[in-house]
Parts: C-alpha cells; sequence; structure tokens
C-alpha cells in the first residue's frame, strides 16, 4: 500500500518530478561515463606501461628494486626458465641484464642504461622489436647494438658504425666491448631515447661477466586482473628452482610513480564526483521536502486517523527511493543506450595538440579509451541509494512529526 | 520581438521587477534556501576541490624549478642533439657578460657529464652535475636537502642522493670513484670523498646524481673554464621574457636560452590543461544544480499562479513576467555563488598552510610533490564559475518564465 501511495504522490506534480528525474538521470550518466573514460584511460596507460617496458610481474633477486645494482640477481637457468614458462597464468616470460654503460664514437660520450636482451622472448612482453624504426631488432649476431635515434644523433653514428661500450663488470673490473649499430629504436620520451641501448642477453652476460645470471624476469600475465593469483604461483614455482631468495613484484612496485599518478587521479575524479551527488541530493530534498509540505493536511488526517508516524516515515522514504529508482533506470538506461558509449567501446578517440604530445611524453598512446565494467552501474546504484536515503531524511522526519491538529487547523 | 525585448531589459532595471522576483522566492523560503545551499556547498567544494589539484600541480612544478632548473637556462645552440660534454660555453666569459644584468635575482654556472661510479662494493651510472656552491644557492635549494654530513665543503668532495648512496653502499667519508670519458675521449677517473648525503624530491636526483664542485668537475672531464648549462633565477617567475632577453643580449648568438617552460614542456602542459579541466568540472555541476534551480522557479511560478493571472489580466506585459521569473533564477544563483565563493575562499584560506600529505610520503616524492599540499585559487576560478553560472541561472528560468507568460488569466482567476 505504500509503494501505492508513495507512486502516487509522485505523480501528484509531474513537472517536479521530471525535474527531479532528469537531474538524477544526469548524474547517472555522468557517473556511469566519468567512470568509464576513466577506466579506460587507466587501463591503457597501465597497459601501454606494461607492453613497453616493465611487464606485468618482474622476478628479481631479492631486494633488487631497493638498489639495482647487478649484485642482485637471478639465476636463469633452463630449469627455472620451464618452470616460470609452466607457471599458470603467465603468458610470456623475458630475462634481462640491466646495466650502465658509457658509449662512445671519438670524443662523443653519452651514458646510457645498457640492457641485455633475449633476442626470442622479449617480443613475448614488450613491444621493443615493434620500436625498431630503421634497421632490425636483435637477432643471432654477434656484438651488435640497438640505439635510441636521439642517441645516434647524440654519437653521430649511423648503421653498421661502431660504437665502444664501456663499463664495470659484475666483479667491479673495467670491462669494453665494440659494438655494431645493427638498428634504432624510437621511444616515447625524448629523454629516454637518448639514454637507452638494448643488446643480446648474451652479450650482456659476456660483457658484465654476469654469465648465467639476470637481473630481472619480465612477465606478460594471461589476466591482467589476477596478477595476485599469478604472482603466487609463480612465487611457489621458481622458488624450488632457486638457490638466492627471489623477489616477484607486481607493475605498481615496480613503476610506483604510475600506480601513484593513478591514485592521485582516483581520487580528484572520486571528490567530482562526491559534489555532484550532493548537488543532486538537495535537489531530491527540496522535491521530497515541498511534497511533503504541500501535503500537510493530508498527512495530518492520516496520522489522526491512526497510522503510525512510523508509517508516515516509510512513505515518504517510499517515494525518495521511488523517485532515485526511476531516475536510476532511466540513467542507466540511457548511459548504456547512449550513441557514445556503444561507439566509444572499442573506438579509441585519437588525441590532437598540446595533449597529444603530452602523453606521448608520458608514453601513452595518444587515444582516449571507454572501458565499461560492471563497477560503473554499481557504483551509479550505490551513489543513487546514498542519495534517496540522506535526501529523505529531514522530511520524512518532518512529515512522521506533523501534529495531526496543526496540520489540519492550518488550512 | 524588438518591442519585447527593449520591454525586457527596461524591466530588468525597474525596481518593482525585483521587489516582486524577492517575493517570489520568499514565498517558500525553506525551498529557496535549500537551492541556495546546494549551488554554495556544490560551488563552495568544487573550488575547493580544483585548488588542491592546481596547488598539486603548481607545487610540483615550483619544486621543479626551485630544486634544479631554474627560471632559465642557457645552453650552448644545438646543445639538444649533441652529448652533453659537446656544447659548451666559455665561464669567465659568460660570467663577466651577466655580471651587470639587472632583471636576474641570481645565476649560477653548471657542468654536466656521465660517469660510473664506483664504491667497492657495487658500481652505478650517475649523472654528474658539478656546481659552483657559492653561485648555486641563488638559482636552486639543492644544498637545502642535505641531510647528512657537509655541503661540497672542500676540494674532492661530492655529494649524493640517500638513493644512490644506497645503491653503492657508502656513507659519508667514504670514497667514490668516478670513471668518465673525458672531452677528448679518453677513458679516465678520480676518486672523490662523500662529503654529504642529501634527500632530494625527486627520484632521479635522489638516486642517480652526483653533485661536484665545478673546478673538480672540469677536471674530471678535462674543460677547464668550460660549463655546459647556465640556470638563472629571475625576480618574478611570471615575468621571464625581459631576464631571457637580456641573458640572451649580454651571452650573443650561438647561445639558447630557453625558460623552464621550454625545459619542461610537461609541466607546462599540465598546467595549461587546468583551464580545460576547470570549465569542464564548474559546467558539469552547474548542470547538475540546473535541474534543482528550474524547478524551485517552476513551483513559484505555478503557486502564484492567480497573481500572475492577474498581473496579466490588468495588462502587464509578457516581456516583464519573464524579466521577473529571470531575475529571480538570477537573485537565486547569484546568492548562491556568493555563498559558494565564501565557503570555498574561506575553506582555502583555512588550509593555507598546507595539508599534511606525508601518509602518502614516498610515493609522491617520486614527482616532486612536497609532503604538504596548499590549495592555490587561480583567476579562472572566480571567473568561470561566474560565467557558467550566468549561463545556468538564464538557461533555468526558461522554462518556468515561458510557463509564467503561457498563464491564462481567465483560467488562473478561476481556480483560486
Amino acid at each position: 500500500m505504500i509503494l501505492r501511495l508513495a507512486w502516487r504522490n509522485i505523480g501528484r506534480n509531474k513537472r517536479r518530478t521530471a525535474l527531479t528525474l532528469a537531474a538524477v538521470v544526469f548524474a547517472v550518466v555522468l557517473v556511469v561515463h566519468m567512470i568509464a573514460l576513466t577506466t579506460g584511460v587507466h587501463e591503457r596507460m597501465i597497459e601501454d606501461n606494461v607492453r613497453m617496458h616493465a611487464g606485468h610481474l618482474q622476478l628479481t633477486g631479492a631486494g633488487y628494486l631497493e638498489d639495482r645494482t647487478l649484485e642482485r640477481f637471478v639465476r636463469w637457468t633452463p630449469e627455472l626458465a620451464a618452470a616460470v614458462d609452466a607457471t599458470p597464468g603467465v603468458a610470456a616470460a623475458a630475462p634481462r641484464v640491466n646495466g650502465f654503460a658509457l658509449l662512445s664514437n671519438g670524443s662523443a660520450s653519452q651514458g646510457v642504461a645498457l640492457l641485455g636482451v633475449d633476442p626470442v622472448r622479449e617480443g613475448g612482453v614488450s613491444t621493443w622489436p615493434e620500436r625498431v624504426v630503421r634497421g632490425a631488432f636483435l637477432g643471432t649476431g654477434e656484438r651488435e647494438i640497438l640505439l635510441g635515434e636521439r642517441l645516434a644523433e647524440a654519437l653521430r653514428v649511423d648503421l653498421g658504425d661502431q660504437v665502444l661500450a664501456y663499463t664495470v663488470a659484475y666483479t667491479l673490473e673495467n670491462a669494453y666491448e665494440l659494438f655494431t649499430v645493427r638498428g634504432l629504436i624510437h621511444a616515447p620520451e625524448p629523454r629516454l631515447e637518448r639514454s637507452l641501448a638494448l643488446i643480446t642477453l648474451r652479450d650482456a652476460q659476456a660483457l658484465f661477466a654476469y654469465e648465467g645470471r639476470v637481473s630481472e624476469v619480465a612477465l606478460l600475465a594471461r589476466d591482467s586482473s589476477r596478477l595476485d593469483e599469478t604472482s603466487r604461483s609463480l612465487a611457489a614455482a621458481v622458488s624450488a628452482q632457486s638457490r638466492e631468495p627471489l623477489d616477484v613484484n607486481p607493475w605498481p612496485v615496480v613503476m610506483p610513480e604510475l600506480a601513484q599518478l593513478l591514485v592521485i587521479d582516483n581520487a580528484q575524479n572520486y571528490s567530482m564526483l562526491g559534489i555532484l551527488v550532493v548537488v543532486v541530493a538537495f535537489g531530491i530534498l527540496n522535491t521530497i521536502l515541498m511534497s511533503v509540505l504541500e501535503r500537510q493536511r493530508e498527512l495530518g488526517v492520516m496520522l489522526a486517523l491512526g497510522l503510525a508516524p512510523r508509517e508516515i516515515f516509510r512513505l515518504v522514504y517510499a517515494e525518495s527511493l521511488l523517485l532515485c529508482g526511476l531516475g536510476l533506470a532511466l540513467g542507466l538506461g540511457l548511459a548504456l543506450a547512449l550513441p557514445a558509449a556503444v561507439f566509444m567501446e572499442g573506438h579509441p578517440i585519437p588525441i590532437r595538440g598540446d595533449v597529444r604530445e603530452m602523453s606521448e611524453m608520458f608514453g601513452f598512446t595518444p587515444v582516449i579509451s571507454w572501458q565499461l565494467t560492471a563497477w560503473n552501474p554499481a557504483l551509479a546504484t550505490l551513489l543513487m541509494t546514498a542519495i534517496a536515503l540522506l535526501a529523505a531524511l529531514y522530511p520524512a522526519a518532518k512529515a512522521a512529526s506533523a501534529r495531526p491538529v496543526d496540520a489540519l487547523r492550518s488550512l | 520581438m524588438a518591442r519585447a525585448l527593449a520591454e525586457f531589459a527596461r524591466s530588468l532595471v525597474r525596481a518593482s521587477t525585483w521587489r516582486l522576483a524577492l517575493r517570489g522566492l520568499g514565498r517558500q523560503p525553506r525551498r529557496s534556501a535549500i537551492v541556495l545551499v546546494a549551488v554554495a556547498i556544490g560551488l563552495g567544494s568544487l573550488l575547493v576541490a580544483m585548488a588542491l589539484q592546481y596547488g598539486l600541480v603548481a607545487q610540483m612544478a615550483e619544486t621543479a624549478i626551485r630544486t634544479e632548473i631554474g627560471d632559465l637556462q642557457a645552453h650552448a645552440a644545438g646543445w639538444k642533439d649533441t652529448a652533453p660534454l659537446e656544447a659548451r660555453l666559455l665561464e669567465a666569459e659568460s660570467l663577466a657578460a651577466l655580471s651587470r644584468a639587472r632583471e636576474l635575482a641570481g645565476f649560477a654556472p653548471r657542468l654536466r657529464g656521465e660517469a660510473l661510479a664506483q664504491s667497492p662494493l657495487a658500481s652505478v651510472g650517475v649523472r654528474v652535475l658539478g656546481v659552483d656552491p657559492e653561485r648555486e644557492g641563488s638559482v636552486s635549494t639543492l644544498s637545502s636537502f642535505l641531510h647528512e654530513g657537509a655541503w661540497l665543503d672542500a676540494p674532492r668532495r661530492l655529494a649524493i642522493g640517500a638513493g644512490l648512496a644506497r645503491r653503492l653502499r657508502v656513507a659519508v667519508g667514504d670514497k667514490v670513484v668516478l670513471a668518465v670519458q673525458d672531452v677528448r675521449g679518453d677513458l679516465t677517473g678520480e676518486a672523490f670523498r662523500v662529503a654529504g648525503i642529501y634527500r632530494a624530491p625527486s627520484r632521479e636526483l635522489d638516486e642517480a646524481v652526483a653533485i661536484l664542485r665545478l673546478d673538480d668537475a672540469q677536471r674530471l672531464f678535462a674543460v677547464a673554464g668550460e660549463i655546459s648549462e647556465l640556470a638563472f633565477a629571475a625576480r618574478e617567475r611570471g615575468a621571464l621574457e625581459a631576464p631571457r632577453a637580456e641573458v640572451a643580449r649580454a651571452l650573443g648568438p650561438g647561445v639558447r636560452v630557453e625558460t623552464w617552460r621550454e625545459l619542461e614542456p610537461m609541466l607546462d602542459t599540465m598546467i595549461a590543461l587546468f583551464d580545460q579541466i576547470g570549465w569542464v568540472m564548474y559546467a558539469a555541476i552547474f548542470v547538475a544544480m540546473a535541474f534543482g534551480i528550474a524547478n524551485v522557479l517552476l513551483m513559484s511560478v505555478l503557486e502564484r499562479a492567480r497573481e500572475i493571472g492577474v498581473l496579466l489580466a490588468i495588462g502587464m506585459p509578457p516581456a516583464r513576467m519573464v524579466a521577473i521569473v529571470v531575475t529571480e533564477s538570477v537573485v537565486l544563483v547569484a546568492l548562491g555563488v556568493a555563498a559558494g565563493f565564501a565557503f570555498g575562499f574561506a575553506v582555502i584560506f583555512a588550509l593555507r598552510d598546507g595539508i599534511d600529505l606525508s601518509a602518502f610520503g614516498d610515493g609522491l616524492r617520486a614527482f616532486g610533490v612536497p609532503t604538504r599540499l596548499t590549495p592555490v585559487a587561480r583567476s579562472g576560478d572566480v571567473w568561470a564559475p561566474l560565467a557558467v553560472a550566468v549561463v545556468t541561472a538564464l538557461l533555468a528560468s526558461l522554462w518556468p518564465a515561458l510557463r509564467a507568460v503561457r498563464t491564462r488569466p481567465a483560467e488562473a482567476l478561476r481556480k483560486a
């Protein structure tokens, strides 16, 4: 009966209800699309970064991330490789040696991060092979090197030229080697492109006196939403194969800056949604309160006839919930049916201008993508329920505390 | 149409229009108050949120500028396309040319290079920064981050970040060998003692930079009397063109002078993006509020159907009726916006000492974010919501105003 009464009350002033509904619908559409946009952009940022270099997970010697020196290593044995490859959830694994070297050509010299990569495995995890703009990726050749385009320019070398690498090996002895430039790579960030060179894992192990060792094994997971599970099975699988203690680090630990950036961005978005919710809640409060005040007499009669104040309270709550529920249903329907949503899913929009430049510098594909998850409608539902409950509090209390005598006399 | 518009404009300035509008709002003070509070809270909290976000970006930029970059930098032309040691300037000549610069608060010569830092236990690639300990303080705050030991107090000393000390496993007083390729292409090296360990607000500075005295760096790289960079502090952050022109004139052709915006385009873009984000945010909030405002106006118009009917019946021009409803909307929004500004700026003022972010500490430090966040409001935070509010007030009153004009006097009177 309460529902029927509530329904009738909502229908009493159709214009007012329509305007209130419009506000709720607007809020729901905004919530769903804002979160879908954020999720889409974040997922792409994560995926870009993961695929650019880091991988979803990294297997390293214990404490490697603390100092990133050659002192911490993983013994990359065929048994360990087999154990990693056989771990459920691991899609690909790429062992790497992370060193530093001074590269020079005559008097031009530049310090670089010198990465030793497995030419066959690397492409399974990162996009390095696709980033070769001239020449070719590393293969079976010996003492070949890939340079960032800007690095080659600074060193004044081109394909086929030689550069001298000078470094300090794992044994802390000086090490030198001449490499032939096999290809030039493009990295999104100009500074990165100037300070990066790739050689084969085998050459790196020879240069750094690092036989059988690697600094990290970057892993691509089959399902990026189940990294915890994959981490655990990986840790269990490798512990039997390694004498030294190892760490398995997920990408947020490997790239804390990215993880933090996403947290800050989320904080901004959710504070914005919070403000929106408050504004809409006031709109609902006003509608319900007006409808209660208009019905003073009617409510007074109901109370006089013996309806418990609790029932009145419930009635007002039913109105509020009904209004929000209706708005929610309309809003969700509209949000999901909006041509934008249908189109955006799977149609990233390219961005231009300043923002494009910035996202390229950050290393992101310059597109806006959209990703709808079950979380969006769930969040919208949660927020609207909260609005309905909060907004009805004052009018409901007001209605329930009406004194029949006053209410009847006032007319 | 033109007549109606003229009538509308005339009505807006009439006292009676305002009186009627205020009476309309005062009819249900509780209802008007709720909308007012909604506008005030929505606008006020958005102001605070925007100021906090901008404060974060502004502080990141400020930290980057103050820590190392400076307002302006000068390099030999073409420095971006060559190896670090290839583009050099003459130290004495440059300093002499700048001695009479009046637009600058300070300038500091630097030499940049790269080295392999070696301790008995580890080897790490580092960026070498040679600074003049006396002059550097006039541009950057590097020395203020000193955590342990002393700041380059004697020759053959270096200062490193706590992160680099950890990677090399060295402490104050330990020896570190810097192996480099000097300007002639010879591989060479020299031992330095760790004089001080600093804690810098950026991961790179903390983990991969070694700071030396300029003369030590010049000897190490065999570039006596030469520098690779001049960093400048301007008198005013906002006015960089005059000092830039002055520096460019003093140093002559062959030298490229750039502002921090050009040196760090990412920071610049992030700040520029804020104006666009601001518009979207304020617009979204005001659209949400427009429904509430329209609702109140419409209710007020419907309740006054009789009054409006009478007014129209005795010959009030419809344009004036529209003016009354529009005025009602404008007054409501204006009061809400005023309260919102008061609320928002009061909170911003209350937070002027910053919010403690040390709980986030380490992660944020990598961005160069200090551990206290201070909200910073800009002129855009005043005029963007004002512009959006005016549009909102007009749009929200559209339907109620038309509804009022369409009131048919006879019906309105009969009903009552």
